[in-house]
C-alpha cells in the first residue's frame, strides 16, 4: 500500500491540490475531515493520478458519504478540476482520457434534483436564490415568554410514543427463552449443578416518531408554535424526523438538532423554502412517502400530521397518499388547529375529509393543552 | 490472484466472472482492495450490491462469509457463542465419572465448545475472505456501534480464551437499502459508492451476460421497457435483478420478441406493488412502444 509519504517531491504539489480541493469540498458543506483527504490522497497515489477519471472517482468513493452530498461534490470537482479559476489542467497536464483499456469517460453527471434537500438550493442560480429568501421566514429570537414557552412544553409534555415488542431479547425474571449463558454462568458457581433456570425476555422499544408540520400561509399563526413544539419534541425522544411543508417537503430533522431553541428555529427556518406560500399536502406527503416513507423511515411509527387541511392539490393526491401512508406506519395522527375545543367538530375543507378515513385519531393542537391532550394520547397509541 | 494491479484489470477480472461494473464502482472497489478499508455500498434494491461481493470473492478465490444483518441482531449471533447444552452435558459428565482433571476447565472453554459466527469467522479467516456485512440498515444502531469497534482494529476479544486479531483485514462490503440513514462514524470508517441503475446498454449487456439464452432482441426491447419503466412514477422502481427475472421469464415462455400480451402476463416479474400494476397496466402500450 503506498503511504503518503512514499510520494515523491514532485507530487508534493499535487498533494497540496488535493488537499486545498478537499477545503473547497468542506466549504461547499461536505464534512470531509483530514483523515478523510488523507485516504484520497492515498487512493490517488494507488491510482493514475494524472487520470482525470480516477481523480473524480477516488474522491467520490472517499471523500463523500451520502448520495444527497454527491451533487454538491460535482459541482465542486466541476469548479474545481475543469474551471478557469484555478489552472490544473496547465499546472498538472492531466490527461483527462484514460488509457484505452478502461472505458468511461468522465462523465460528471448533471447536477441531479433532489427535491426536498437542503443541497438543491445551492445549485439555483443567484437570481433564483435571491427569490427564495424573500419568503424565508424571519424568525426574531424568542422572547423570554416564549423562551419559557419551550422550556415548558419540554417539561411539562414528555412525548412518549408507544413502544413495541423488537427482537432483541434481555434478562428478565420471566420470559420465554432460557438464558443459557447465565444459566451456565451460575451453575459453575454450584460446581456445575444447574440450580436455577434464568430467562430472557424481549426488549420494548419506542416506536418512531414523525412530525409533518404545515407551514403554508393558513397555518401562519401556528407555524411558529409548531416549530416549538417539534423542537421540543426533538429533545424529549430519541426518534423523532421533522419535516415541513408547504408546496413542497423539507426535512428539518438536522437543522433542529441543536442546543439553543433560538438556534434551531433559526436554522428550522432558513431550511424551509417556501414559508406561508401555498399548500399542497397532498404533494407533499406523497414526496414524504416515496422519499422516506418507502425506505421504511416511518414504519411501525407514528405519524402525526400537523395541518388545517386546505389543500390546492388534487384530492385524488392527497387521497392516494394518505391511504399508502396509512399502510406504512403504525397510527396516523392528525392535528388540526381550526377543530380548536370543539367536540362535534366534522372536518368541512375537502382535504380533510378525503384524509379523514386514513387518520387514527384526529386532535385540535391549537394551543398547549390540547399538544397536552396528545402527549397524553400517544403512550397508548397501540 | 490476490489482489488486482489496476482498475482496469479489476474490471476485466470481475467481468470475466459476470459481473459488469462500470468505472466508478471498479474505481470505488479497487481503492478499497488497496488501502483495505471497507467499503459501503448504497444503491436501489437489485442493482447488485450483495452480487459483486459474491463475484469478487469468486474472482480473487477467497472466502465469502456472510453476515446478514436483520432487527435485533445482536453479538451473540455476528461474533460467538458458546455451545451452552454441550458445556452442560460435558460438565455433567465430568462429575458423574469424576474426570475432573487439571485441565478440564480449559476444554469447557475450548474451541470444541465455541461456535464461530460470521465476524469471527472473518477475523480468523483474515485476507482469505471477502466480508460481506449485508443490509447493514436493518440492523439496530446498538449493532452498529459494535460493528464500528470490529472495523476500525479488526479485533476481537473473548475474555476466555483470549484476544483474536486479523493480521491482514479481510475484504469487507457492507450493503445498505438505505432505510435508515446510518451513524457518521460509521460512514467515517467506509470507502462509499452509490450504485445507480446502469445505462440502457450496460444493462443489455448485464442481461445477456446473466441470460445468455435470452435473444438480443428481446434483451433490448425488455430493458428499453424497464427504463420507460424506471421513468413512471412507481412505488418501487425495477431494479436490474427484475430486469434480468423478466427477460428470462419470457423467454422460459418462448418469445422471442416483446409482445404486449406476454408482456402483461408477466409484468409480476418487474412490477410488484398493487398500486403499480394498474398504473402500468394502465400505460402499457406506451412503455412497450416507447410513444
Amino acid at each position: 500500500m503506498p503511504e503518503v509519504s512514499e510520494i515523491s517531491e514532485a507530487g508534493h504539489a499535487f498533494t497540496g491540490m488535493l488537499v486545498e480541493f478537499g477545503r473547497e469540498l468542506r466549504d461547499a458543506g461536505i464534512g470531509a475531515g483530514t483523515g478523510d483527504v488523507l485516504a484520497y490522497c492515498t487512493a490517488a497515489a494507488s491510482l493514475d493520478p494524472a487520470d482525470l477519471t480516477d481523480l473524480y472517482w477516488a474522491g467520490r468513493t472517499t471523500l463523500v458519504t451520502r448520495k444527497d452530498q454527491i451533487a454538491t461534490y460535482d459541482r465542486v470537482f466541476r469548479a474545481f478540476f475543469l474551471g478557469i479559476r484555478y489552472p490544473v489542467a496547465d499546472f498538472l497536464k492531466l490527461a483527462p482520457s484514460s488509457p484505452a483499456q478502461v472505458q468511461g469517460v468522465l462523465q460528471i453527471p448533471a447536477t441531479e434534483q433532489t427535491e426536498g434537500e437542503p443541497g438543491e438550493e445551492a445549485q439555483l442560480g443567484l437570481m433564483a436564490s435571491e427569490a427564495e429568501t424573500l419568503r424565508h421566514k424571519s424568525f426574531a429570537a424568542c422572547t423570554p415568554e416564549e423562551l419559557a414557552a419551550v422550556r415548558r412544553i419540554m417539561t411539562r409534555i414528555k412525548l412518549t410514543p408507544p413502544r413495541r415488542r423488537t427482537r432483541r431479547n434481555v434478562r428478565g425474571s420471566r420470559g420465554r427463552t432460557p438464558d443459557m449463558r447465565r444459566t451456565v454462568r451460575e451453575a459453575m458457581r454450584m460446581h456445575g449443578e444447574p440450580a436455577e433456570l434464568y430467562w430472557r425476555r424481549r426488549k420494548v422499544r419506542l416506536r418512531p416518531l414523525i412530525l409533518i408540520l404545515d407551514v403554508s400561509g393558513s397555518m401562519a399563526d401556528y407555524s411558529r408554535h409548531l416549530l416549538q413544539f417539534a423542537y421540543s419534541a426533538k429533545r424529549a425522544a430519541s426518534r423523532v424526523e421533522v419535516f415541513c411543508f408547504g408546496t413542497r417537503l423539507t426535512r428539518v430533522t438536522r437543522a433542529l438538532d441543536t442546543r439553543k431553541p433560538d438556534e434551531a428555529l433559526r436554522r428550522a427556518a432558513q431550511t424551509v423554502f417556501d414559508w406561508e406560500g401555498g399548500t399542497r399536502i397532498g404533494s407533499s406527503l406523497e414526496s414524504f412517502v416515496k422519499n422516506w416513507g418507502r425506505r421504511g423511515l416511518c414504519r411501525g411509527g407514528i405519524v402525526v400530521i400537523c395541518s388545517d387541511g386546505l389543500d390546492r392539490g388534487d384530492p385524488a393526491v392527497l387521497s392516494a397518499a394518505m391511504e399508502r401512508l396509512s399502510r406504512l406506519c403504525h397510527r396516523v395522527v392528525w392535528l388540526n388547529p381550526h377543530k380548536g375545543e370543539d367536540q362535534s367538530f366534522r372536518p368541512s375543507t375537502l382535504g380533510m375529509m378525503v384524509a379523514a378515513p386514513h387518520i387514527d385519531l384526529l386532535l385540535s393542537g391549537h394551543d398547549l393543552h390540547s399538544l397536552e391532550e396528545l402527549a397524553a394520547l400517544l403512550p397508548v397509541l397501540n | 490472484m490476490s489482489s488486482p494491479k489496476d482498475v482496469a484489470e479489476l474490471t476485466a477480472t470481475l467481468r470475466d466472472r459476470g459481473y459488469i461494473a462500470d468505472r466508478g464502482l471498479a474505481t470505488a472497489l479497487f481503492v478499497a482492495i488497496s488501502l483495505r478499508r471497507p467499503i459501503l455500498l448504497e444503491g436501489e434494491v437489485g442493482v447488485g450490491k450483495t452480487e459483486v461481493a459474491k463475484t469478487l470473492a469468486a474472482a480473487f478465490g477467497r472466502r465469502l462469509i456472510r453476515l446478514q444483518c436483520y432487527e435485533g441482531i445482536d453479538t451473540n449471533q455476528a461474533l460467538y457463542e458458546w455451545d451452552y447444552a454441550r458445556q452442560m452435558l460435558y460438565i455433567r459428565a465430568l462429575s458423574e465419572r469424576q474426570l475432573a482433571d487439571a485441565d478440564a476447565v480449559d476444554k469447557l472453554f475450548g474451541p470444541k465448545f465455541l461456535l464461530e459466527r460470521p465476524l469471527l469467522d472473518a477475523v480468523r479467516a483474515g485476507d482469505q475472505a471477502v466480508l460481506l456485512i449485508d443490509e447493514i440498515d436493518r440492523a439496530d444502531d446498538e449493532f452498529e456501534a459494535f460493528l464500528l469497534e470490529i472495523l476500525s482494529d479488526f479485533q476481537i476479544s473473548i475474555p476466555e480464551i483470549g484476544t483474536v486479531k486479523a493480521e491482514q483485514p479481510p475484504l469487507v462490503i457492507l450493503t445498505s437499502n438505505r432505510t435508515r440513514e446510518l451513524h457518521d462514524a460509521l460512514k467515517r470508517r467506509c470507502l462509499y459508492h452509490w450504485i445507480g441503475y446502469p445505462s440502457a446498454e450496460r444493462e443489455v449487456e448485464i442481461v445477456l451476460t446473466r441470460a445468455p439464452e435470452v435473444s438480443e432482441l428481446l434483451t433490448r426491447k425488455v430493458v428499453a421497457a424497464v427504463h420507460r419503466l424506471r421513468e413512471l412514477d412507481l412505488a418501487k422502481p425495477p431494479g436490474v435483478a427484475e430486469t434480468i427475472d423478466w427477460a428470462a421469464t419470457l423467454h422460459f415462455l418462448g418469445e422471442t420478441d416483446l409482445e404486449p400480451e406476454a408482456a402483461a402476463d408477466t409484468l409480476g416479474a418487474v412490477v410488484k406493488e398493487r398500486d403499480d400494476l394498474e398504473l402500468v397496466k394502465d400505460n402499457l402500450d406506451a412503455i412497450m412502444t416507447g410513444a
